[in-house]
C-alpha cells in the first residue's frame, strides 16, 4: 500500500510541476467559478422576473370587473413556470423551452418566449455553466494532464527499472490512478462546494445534491480510469494521448450531436399545425359548445331534462348554457390530453432512443442523471404543462359552474342583456402552484443511469487490471 | 510535379492522416446527407399540411355557407402560413428546429398567435444539430490539428529534420506539405457540399459564399496550427496547445459571449406585451363601443362612413377591438424586435474575432436559418394577416352577407423569396482569416535545427 502511496506522491509532484496541469486547473477552476456565478445569478434574476410576472398576472385575474363567467374564462390566465435552485447547476433544457403559458377556455397553448427563440445562434455554441464545464472540460483537462502517467515510464525505460526493483505493474497503475483521482477530486470541490451551499441555504434537496455529487463522481472515475488505462496500454506518450483525445472528441463532441439528429430523423413528431386542425375537427364533430340548441348536444339535453324531472330547458333549476359548456368543455379537453400525451410520449420515445446509446457514450447517462436531478429534464417540464392544463381546466369549469348556477337561462340567452357577476366569484379560486416531482421518483429516474456509469466503471476498471498485468509481463 | 506524387506516398504511409483524412469526408458526406434528410422531411411536411388546410376550410365554408355576415367565417376560419426552407438549408439546420415553419392565424389579434410555439424535443434541441456546419465549425480544426501538430515536430523526433532545413529548398518542403494537406482537407468538405448543392440546386451566389466561408475557416486553422507548430516544441506539448485554443475558440469564448450578449441586452418584452395585449383586447368589454370605433377610425378612417352600430352586438366592433390590442401593443412589439436584432448584430460583431462564430452567422445567413429568418418569417405573416382583415373589413362594415363564393375569394398565403444578402462582417472574417493563414505560412521560415 505504502508503495502505491509513494508512486501517488511522486505522480502528484511530477504534475506540480507540469505547466499544462497547473495551468489547466487554474483555467478551469475561474471558469468554474464564472460558470457558477453567472448561471447562479441568471437562475435568480429569472425566477424573481418569473414570480413577479405571475404575481402581476394573478392580480390582473383578481382585479377584473365584475363579468359574464364565459367572458372571464376567454379572458384566461398566465403562468409561469418557477425555476429550480439547482437549475443553476445544470440549467438543462430550460433556455430551449417556453416558459410563459396563457390559459383560455377552449383552446390549449404553448408555452412560449424561449430564449431559444429570442437569442442569436450563439446559444448554439452551448452555455457556460457549472454542468457544461465539468461534463466537457474536467475529461480534457484529466486526459491533458494523465496521458502520459504510465507510458512516460515506458517510454523512458524507468517502469523497467522500477519493477526490477520489486514494485509489481499493478502497484504502479494503482499509485498513478490514485494520484489521477486526487486531481479529480480536486477539479470537483468546487461544485461539490457550491451545490453544498445552495442546500445548506435550504434552496435544494440533499438528496438531489448527493446524487448530483455522487453521478459526477463517477464521471470523473470513469474517465481517470479511461485515462490511466489507454496511457498502459499505448507504447510512447503521443499515441495515447491522440487516441484519448480521440476518444473525447468521439463521446464529448460527436455522438451527443449526432444521436439525438437520428433519434429526430426515427421518431417524427406531429407539427402543432395539424395536431389543431385534427382536434378542431373532432371537436367540431362533438357541437357548439356556445350554442344549446346544436343537434349534437340533444342527447346531453335529455339526459339533462330527465336528471331534473322536466321537459323544458327553461323550466331547470340551472342555466343550461353554463352546462352545455362544461359538457364541451370536458370533452374538448379529452381531446387535447389525446393530442398532447401522444406528442409527449413521442418525446419521450425519442429520449429513450438516446439513452440506449449511453452504452456507447456514458455522456448520455450522466445528462440524463444530471437534469433529472436538477429538474431541468423534459420529465419536469412535462409535469409543468400538464399541472398547468389541470389547472386551466378547473378553472374554465369552475367559471363554467358559476354561469350554470349564478346565471338563469332566460337572462343568458337575451342578446341584449350584460349578465354580470360579482368578481368575488373568482377571486376565490386558489392560485396556481407547482409541484415538482418528489425526490424518490427522481431518484429512481436517475437508477438507470447510476447503473450504466458502474457498467462502464467497471468494465474500464477490469481492463485497466488485466492491462497492467499484461504490462508487468510484457516488460520482464 | 513529381514532389507531389512523394508527399502523397509520405502522407499514404502515415496511418493517422489517411484515416483522419477518409474519416473527415465521411462525416461530412454524412452531415450534408442527414441536412438533405432534414430538409426534405421539413418540405414533405409543409406538403402534407396543404390538403389538411383545405379540408379544414372547406369544413367551415360548409358549416357557414350562408352567413348573414362574415363575423363567424372571420372567427373560425383559420389560415395557413409557411416557411419553405432555403436551396442552402441543408447544409445548417439553425433555428428551424425549434420555431414553427409552418403556422395557422386567423382574423382574430395577432400578437396573441404570432409567438405560438412548435412541437419539438428540447432535450434533443439541446445539443445542437448534426449538420455540415457543426462538422465544420467544431471537428474540421480537429482535424487539421491532427494532421498538422507533428509536421515538423515529427521530423525532428525522427532526426530528420537536420536534413530538411540544409535542403536549398527546406521552407518548400514545409509549404509543399501545408498546401497538400490544406487541399485535401478542402476537398473532404468541399465534395460532399457541392453534391448536396447539385441536388437541391443551390443558386451560385449562395454557394459562392458557402465556398469561401469553408476555405477561409479552413485557412484559418491551418495559420493557427502553422502559428503553434513552428514553435519547436514536441508533438505531445503542439497537440495540448492546439487542443486547448480549439477549446477555447469554440467553447469557452463563444459561451461566455453568450453569457454576456444576455446580460447585455435583456429581451422581456415578449411577455409585457402579451399581457398588455390581452388587457387591450377585454377591456374592450368595459368601454362604451362607440369609443371603441372612434378609436379604430383614428387609423382605420376608409371605414368611418359606415352604418352605425346597432344596439346588439355586431362583429365588426369585435374586430376592431381586436386590431386595436394589436396597435396599442405595437412599440412593445418593436422594441422586442429591436432587441433580438441588436443581439443579432452583437453576435455578428463578434464573428470579426471569433472566426467560428463568424462562419456560423454566415452560413446561417446564407441559408436563411437564423434569427433574422424567423423575424422575416414573422413579417410575412403579419402581412398577410393584414390582407385577411382587411378582406374581412369591407364585409363587416359593409353588412355583405358572406356566402360560399366568398369563401374561395380568401386571400391565400404567399411565401416571399428568401434574403440571402451576407452579413456585412463576412469580409472581416474572410480577411482575418487569411492573413492568420498567411502569417503562419511566414512562419516557416523561421523553422530552424535550434528551434
Amino acid at each position: 500500500m505504502s508503495i502505491v502511496l509513494r508512486i501517488a506522491r511522486e505522480e502528484w509532484r511530477s504534475l506540480l510541476r507540469n505547466r499544462v496541469a497547473v495551468m489547466g486547473t487554474i483555467l478551469l477552476t475561474i471558469l468554474m467559478l464564472i460558470a457558477s456565478l453567472t448561471a447562479w445569478e441568471h437562475q435568480r434574476n429569472a425566477g424573481e422576473e418569473r414570480a413577479r410576472y405571475q404575481a402581476q398576472s394573478n392580480h390582473e385575474f383578481e382585479s377584473q370587473p365584475d363579468r359574464h363567467p364565459h367572458r372571464v374564462a376567454h379572458y384566461g390566465h398566465f403562468l409561469f413556470r418557477p425555476l429550480n435552485a439547482l437549475a443553476a447547476f445544470d440549467p438543462g433544457i430550460n433556455a430551449y423551452t417556453g416558459n410563459t403559458l396563457f390559459l383560455e377556455a377552449h383552446r390549449q397553448n404553448s408555452a412560449n418566449f424561449g430564449d431559444v427563440r429570442q437569442s442569436s445562434l450563439l446559444l448554439r455554441f452551448g452555455q457556460l455553466t457549472p454542468a457544461f464545464v465539468l461534463q466537457v472540460l474536467a475529461p480534457l483537462l484529466l486526459i491533458f494532464v494523465g496521458f502520459a502517467g504510465v507510458s512516460r515510464e515506458r517510454e523512458s525505460g524507468t517502469l523497467r527499472v522500477l519493477l526490477t526493483q520489486g514494485v509489481s505493474s499493478q502497484q504502479l497503475v494503482i499509485g498513478k490512478l490514485v494520484a489521477l483521482l486526487g486531481f479529480s477530486g480536486l477539479i470537483l470541490l468546487p461544485a461539490v462546494v457550491g451545490l453544498c451551499l445552495l442546500s445548506v441555504s435550504g434552496a435544494s434537496a440533499w438528496a438531489m445534491t448527493l446524487l448530483l455529487i455522487g453521478g459526477y463522481t463517477l464521471w470523473l472515475l470513469l474517465w481517470s480510469l479511461a485515462v490511466i488505462f489507454i496511457s498502459s496500454l499505448c507504447q510512447r506518450g503521443r499515441d495515447s494521448l491522440l487516441a484519448l483525445m480521440a476518444i473525447w472528441v468521439l463521446v464529448v463532441i460527436l455522438l451527443p450531436r449526432w444521436v439525438p439528429d437520428m433519434a429526430n430523423a426515427a421518431i417524427a413528431l406531429p407539427t402543432r399545425f395539424e395536431n389543431e386542425i385534427s382536434v378542431q375537427r373532432e371537436y367540431l364533430a362533438l357541437g357548439d359548445a356556445h350554442n344549446p340548441d346544436d343537434p349534437k348536444f340533444a342527447e346531453f339535453r335529455d339526459k339533462v331534462l330527465k336528471q331534473y324531472g322536466v321537459t323544458r330547458i327553461e323550466d331547470l333549476p340551472v342555466n343550461f348554457k353554463g352546462l352545455v359548456g362544461m359538457e364541451g368543455e370536458r370533452k374538448s379537453s379529452e381531446l387535447f390530453s389525446h393530442y398532447s400525451t401522444r406528442a409527449f410520449d413521442l418525446q419521450a420515445q425519442q429520449n429513450s432512443f438516446v439513452d440506449g446509446f449511453s452504452l456507447l457514450s456514458p455522456l448520455f447517462a450522466l445528462k440524463r442523471l444530471s437534469m433529472t436531478a436538477s429538474g431541468t429534464d423534459l420529465q419536469n417540464f412535462r409535469r409543468f404543462l400538464e399541472q398547468g392544463e389541470q389547472y386551466r381546466y378547473n378553472l374554465v369549469q369552475g367559471l363554467n359552474k358559476l354561469q350554470a348556477e349564478s346565471l338563469t337561462y332566460a337572462d343568458d340567452t337575451n342578446r341584449q342583456k350584460e349578465n354580470r357577476i360579482a368578481r368575488s366569484n373568482w377571486q376565490a379560486f386558489p392560485e396556481f402552484k407547482f409541484t415538482p416531482g418528489s425526490s424518490i421518483e427522481t431518484l429512481k429516474g436517475a437508477l438507470a443511469s447510476i447503473g450504466v456509469l458502474t457498467l462502464w466503471i467497471m468494465v474500464l476498471g477490469v481492463l485497466s487490471w488485466l492491462q497492467s498485468r499484461r504490462l508487468g509481463r510484457a516488460i520482464r | 510535379m513529381s514532389w507531389l506524387s512523394h508527399e502523397l506516398r509520405l502522407l499514404q504511409r502515415s496511418h493517422l492522416s489517411i484515416i483522419a483524412l477518409i474519416l473527415l469526408f465521411l462525416l461530412s458526406g454524412l452531415a450534408v446527407w442527414s441536412g438533405l434528410k432534414e430538409i426534405k422531411h421539413q418540405h414533405d411536411t409543409i406538403a402534407r399540411l396543404a390538403p389538411l388546410q383545405e379540408q379544414d376550410l372547406a369544413a367551415v365554408a360548409k358549416t357557414y355557407s350562408n352567413a348573414a355576415n362574415a363575423g363567424y367565417p372571420a372567427y373560425y376560419t383559420f389560415y395557413s402560413t409557411w416557411d419553405t426552407p432555403s436551396d442552402a438549408a441543408f447544409l445548417s439546420i439553425g433555428i428551424r428546429d425549434s420555431a414553427p415553419y409552418v403556422l395557422r392565424v386567423r382574423a382574430l389579434g395577432l400578437q396573441a398567435q404570432l409567438y405560438e410555439g412548435e412541437i419539438f424535443n428540447p432535450e434533443l434541441a439541446l445539443p445542437g444539430r448534426f449538420d455540415f456546419a457543426f462538422v465544420l465549425i467544431y471537428l474540421t480544426p480537429l482535424f487539421i490539428i491532427a494532421l498538422m501538430h507533428d509536421m515538423i515536430s515529427g521530423e525532428q523526433q525522427s532526426g530528420r529534420l537536420r536534413l530538411l532545413v540544409s535542403l536549398p529548398e527546406g521552407r518548400l518542403v514545409w509549404l509543399r506539405r501545408t498546401s497538400l494537406r490544406f487541399v485535401l482537407v478542402l476537398m473532404c468538405l468541399v465534395i460532399p457540399v457541392l453534391l448536396g448543392a447539385t441536388i437541391t440546386s443551390t443558386n451560385l451566389s449562395s454557394l459562392s459564399i458557402i465556398m469561401a466561408v469553408i476555405s477561409s475557416y479552413v485557412a484559418f486553422w491551418f495559420g493557427l496550427t502553422l502559428l503553434i507548430t513552428t514553435q519547436g516544441w514536441r508533438s505531445v506539448t503542439n497537440a495540448t496547445a492546439l487542443m486547448s485554443v480549439w477549446v477555447l475558440l469554440t467553447l469557452v469564448l463563444p459561451s461566455l459571449a453568450n453569457v454576456a450578449l444576455l446580460r447585455a441586452v435583456p429581451v422581456h418584452q415578449g411577455v409585457d406585451l402579451m399581457l398588455a395585449q390581452r388587457q387591450a383586447v377585454h377591456g374592450a368589454w368595459e368601454v362604451p363601443r362607440e369609443e371603441t370605433m372612434q378609436r379604430f377610425f383614428v387609423h382605420h378612417p376608409e371605414w368611418s362612413g359606415t352604418a352605425p352600430l346597432p344596439q346588439d352586438f355586431h362583429w365588426k366592433w369585435y374586430f376592431a377591438f381586436h386590431q386595436l390590442g394589436d396597435e396599442s401593443v405595437a412599440p412593445l412589439a418593436n422594441a422586442y424586435r429591436a432587441g433580438l436584432l441588436e443581439r443579432q448584430a452583437w453576435t455578428n460583431r463578434l464573428g470579426w474575432l471569433l472566426p467560428g462564430v463568424g462562419a456560423q452567422a454566415i452560413l446561417h445567413r446564407v441559408a436563411d436559418t437564423d434569427l433574422l429568418a424567423q423575424l422575416s418569417y414573422q413579417d410575412q405573416i403579419e402581412a398577410f394577416h393584414r390582407q385577411i382583415r382587411e378582406f374581412y373589413y369591407a364585409y363587416l362594415f359593409e353588412d355583405r352577407p358572406f356566402g360560399a363564393a366568398d369563401f374561395a375569394k380568401q386571400p391565400v398565403f404567399q411565401p416571399s423569396a428568401h434574403n440571402i444578402a451576407p452579413p456585412e462582417h463576412t469580409f472581416f472574417m474572410l480577411i482575418l482569416s487569411w492573413m492568420v493563414f498567411l502569417i503562419g505560412v511566414w512562419r516557416l521560415k523561421t523553422v530552424r535545427l535550434d528551434s
